[in-house]
């Protein structure tokens, strides 16, 4: 990849920044071109939403039940003009790791999620700082337990370990001290409510301060670590990069977010235009979360009409939103394939490609699209097809595979003449099916 | 048809024409037939259980004797007339009957104050340490994974995909390895290759197109191999073990919930002549930090009765004697109880060993609920004397080439 070559560049991004696109949207992106897609993207406040707003609006979704909740979600990411925002409220998610299994309060945990969206591209301690205030976070690391004079210290590590500086940079000591900072953190009626009389005001050593900290205090103590810079960089990198962060561009990451005071959007946009995010080695080179995976597909074809079963498709390929496996999040990568996993993904494309969803035009008709691009040979369907679902990435040898079988009737034996229609949309519903089967449809 | 089944074949791949009803098939269920006469007691089988994230090993096995206990622990203790007594000192926490009532059989080994030096109290530090055996660095395979890609060609066919089986939808560290990919499969009923409903004439050469497609997608790439061989794993191995369980028959009557029917369906693989000799299961929410009691109580019994079921199932097939199970926790938790009734993470744990093959017994001292490190128990058995005892002794691996070093054996396999 060329950073003039919209043609691959683009696509890329989207699939990194956002979860794809539908042929409209790379159209419009295309023209564009690179730096003023990325300006876009990195500006979500300047996109008019109004549509999305309308279509979940008609939804009635209620925010006290996790299933609507999720589906909120699933609706934000598919049809959103502002895929980066989303994106990074997933990768935010992931981050502060918080699951409605042990939270048990789905409003709780939608006040959070649009604690990302609205602080998400800002300064990271306002975030973290949000954070150890919210109420899912303080029911899920049980803050609310955490008192005076007899500590919980399950937030003031995570807090350390996960959300900020990393295993090795802090002391059991300093959790001690950083959990008696944070007692009488407590949440009522899903609000932030400071117990003063659970709160503990002795004089902490935290990190080579001492005083009368409070939680406030380790929040912007950690957020202006060093060692901050560098776990929230790699972290941004494994997410919308590669899972094996090359050091040069974790410090080059580092030093922006120092210099910056720790600003997101101005490290998103040194991530996206770092030489490493256009090589040519992070092209497909990314397994998909199942987040991707769904919504991409859902883009890609344009299916509208987005039921329950998405979501729980998606849980069981091992990303059930708003129930992250552990505060750690998903390990992603590699860690998304198992045989188990990798079943769910091929089933999941046999739920998009057989008659159930709607699509524009009612239910997906492959045979229509085919009809639009003017296509009657099984190789042109083919090539059409592995274009639009895995950017032309299948060698030869396996494509003709698909020829084959789209030239064949029910039993395998070739056939000459062009198909029957049913004969047509079986063998059309099928080749969907496979290409999205195949390994490079779980790259991104 | 034919041409891609054969090409199936020469990809090595023994079991897809069992699911395709292929004379393998056939050879396997006989196996299975003749398991009793064939192979009872030279099986070597390890379950692993991991206890995720983090359980409360002081009131598992209850110091009930020891006053400190209750000093300790003033809201959350257990009572020492609830204890199911092992000694005059300790005992099991009362909803721990199955397991009790095993032991008193002789088929139970509990090893105490187990741990490892410098204890991390990371959940994930803490667990990829129990998992892979390595406390002093970062590696990227696990204890059993480095067995497995020893097995492979030895003790397990090169190309068997059914070395280990995790019985969790995604894979622990403890079965990563470099030659072996180990498959997951969390609930059998739903691990199935779909294809259109309404045309079900066209399956078949579906996936034949599916398997020639994948065998042919040669890409130098990462992650690309590790796409391909799940991908062909998952489908060739989805028919053969539904047609595992469709063949089981049992009485034994299991917990109803994902645990016990983890443990069942580790028993029906067991029963029917599955080569694994690695299953791994996990059974999680045990990070009690918060309202401890009922939580664990609960966890406990799932542990308990799903093992209790399990053995009793073996019995009844008369593969008892090949099976050893062993569980785990990344780490115990602290001896005071916090400010919520509930506990902190800690370090040291009691680790227990459930089979026919086991030397029954408590194994090492319970540790000082007094002589601390910073509230924390001290540990006096590292972890890898159990890996190890279990590598030389059971499954007759040398466990120097697997921990990188020498460990003492500990006496709870039987016959040794």
């Amino acid at each position: 990849m060329s950073k003039g070559d919209c043609q691959e560049t683009i696509p890329h991004l989207l699939r990194r920044a956002g979860f794809g696109s539908t042929p409209s949207e790379l159209e419009y992106f295309q023209e564009k071109g690179y730096d003023k897609t990325l300006d876009e993207l990195l500006h979500p406040d300047s996109v008019n939403n109004d549509a999305l707003d309308k279509l979940i609006a008609a939804q009635n979704f209620d925010f006290t039940r996790i299933e609507d909740l999720k589906r909120w979600w699933l609706f934000r990411m598919c049809f959103t003009k502002r895929p980066l925002e989303e994106k990074l409220a997933l990768f935010f998610h992931g981050h502060f790791a918080t699951s409605n299994r042990k939270v048990n309060n789905a409003y709780a945990m939608y006040l959070q999620n649009l604690t990302f969206r609205k602080y998400g591209m800002g300064h990271f301690n306002d975030l973290l700082l949000c954070i150890s205030k919210d109420p899912a976070m303080i029911v899920w690391l049980d803050n609310q337990q955490n008192r005076k004079g007899n500590p919980n210290e399950n937030y003031a590590r995570e807090i350390m370990e996960l959300f900020s500086l990393g295993i090795g940079n802090y002391t059991e000591g300093d959790i001690k001290e950083a959990a008696k900072a944070f007692t009488g953190w407590q949440t009522k009626n899903s609000t932030f409510y400071f117990n003063a009389s659970q709160h503990d005001h002795s004089d902490k050593t935290f990190l080579g301060n001492r005083g009368d900290l409070n939680g406030d205090d380790i929040v912007q103590i950690v957020a202006k670590q060093p060692a901050a810079s560098k776990f929230i960089g790699r972290k941004l990198i494994a997410f919308f990069v590669t899972d094996n962060p090359d050091q040069d561009m974790v410090d080059h990451l580092a030093k922006v977010y120092l210099k910056e005071k720790g600003h997101i959007r101005a490290v998103l946009k040194a991530l996206f235009k770092h030489p490493d995010f256009m090589s040519e080695k992070s092209f497909h080179a990314k397994i998909k979360s199942p987040a991707e995976l769904v919504v991409g597909s859902i883009k890609t074809l344009q299916v509208q009409n987005l039921d329950g079963d998405l979501t729980a498709s998606m849980s069981r390929m091992g990303q059930g939103l708003f129930e992250p496996p552990t505060v750690k999040g998903w390990d992603g990568g590699r860690a998304w394939i198992s045989t188990n996993t990798m079943m769910e993904r091929f089933n999941f494309a046999t739920r998009i490609t057989q008659q159930k969803f709607d699509a524009i035009e009612g239910y997906i008709k492959p045979g229509q699209l085919v009809a639009k691009q003017g296509l009657t040979d099984a190789r042109g369907m083919v090539d059409y097809f592995v274009n639009l679902l895995l950017d032309g990435d299948m060698p030869a040898s396996a494509r003709d595979e698909l020829v084959k079988y789209v030239s064949s009737d029910f039993g395998g034996k070739p056939i000459a003449a062009m198909p029957d229609d049913k004969l047509l949309d079986a063998k059309l519903r099928g080749l969907v099916h496979l290409i999205m089967t195949m390994p490079t449809y779980q790259l991104a | 048809m034919t041409i891609s089944r054969r090409k199936f074949l020469k990809a090595g791949l023994g079991v897809v024409s069992v699911s395709l009803g292929g004379p393998q098939f056939l050879a396997l269920a006989a196996r299975a037939a003749n398991f009793d006469s064939r192979q009872v007691g030279k099986s070597k089988i390890l379950v692993t259980i991991q206890l995720a994230g983090g359980n409360d090993g002081i009131n598992t096995v209850v110091p009930y004797g020891i006053g400190q206990y209750y000093v300790a622990r003033p809201q959350i203790n257990i009572a020492a007339k609830e204890v199911l007594p092992m000694t005059g000192q300790i005992g099991l926490h009362p909803s721990m009957t199955g397991l009790h009532d095993l032991y008193k059989a002789g088929k139970v080994g509990i090893i105490l104050g187990v741990g490892y030096p410098n204890p991390n109290r990371s959940h994930f530090r803490s667990i990829e340490i129990w998992q892979t055996a390595e406390p002093a660095r970062i590696i990227e395979t696990g204890w059993l994974g480095r067995y497995l890609d020893l097995a492979k060609g030895q003790s397990v066919e090169a190309d068997y995909p059914l070395s280990a089986v995790n019985v969790d939808a995604s894979l622990p560290k403890t079965l990563s390895a470099t030659q072996v990919v180990v498959p997951s499969v969390a609930n059998v009923y739903d691990f199935k290759f779909s294809t259109d409903q309404h045309y079900q004439q066209d399956r078949k050469y579906q996936l034949s197109v599916f398997n020639d497609a994948y065998s042919k997608f040669e890409e130098n790439r990462p992650n690309i191999d590790l796409l391909k061989k799940v991908g062909l794993d998952s489908v060739e191995a989805s028919d053969y073990l539904l047609k595992v369980v469709q063949n089981y028959k049992s009485d034994v009557q299991y917990p109803d919930n994902g645990f016990g029917k983890g443990m069942k369906f580790i028993a029906q693989m067991i029963t029917a002549g599955v080569k694994s000799q690695i299953y791994n299961i996990s059974l999680g929410g045990f990070d009690t930090h918060a309202g401890q009691k009922g939580a664990q109580a609960n966890l406990l019994k799932q542990l308990s009765d799903g093992i209790a079921a399990f053995e009793k199932d073996l019995q009844a097939h008369h593969v008892d004697r090949d099976v050893m199970v062993m569980t785990f926790s990344e780490f115990g938790r602290r001896v005071a109880e916090n400010g919520g009734r509930g506990t902190d993470h800690g370090t040291a744990e009691p680790m227990f060993i459930v089979g026919s093959g086991v030397r029954g017994g408590i194994y090492g001292d319970y540790p000082s609920l007094t002589n601390l490190d910073n509230g924390d128990l001290k540990f006096a058995i590292d972890f890898r004397t159990v890996y190890a005892t279990l590598l030389d002794r059971w499954l007759g691996a040398d466990s120097r080439q697997i921990l990188g070093a020498s460990y003492e054996n500990i006496g709870f396999v039987q016959g040794v």
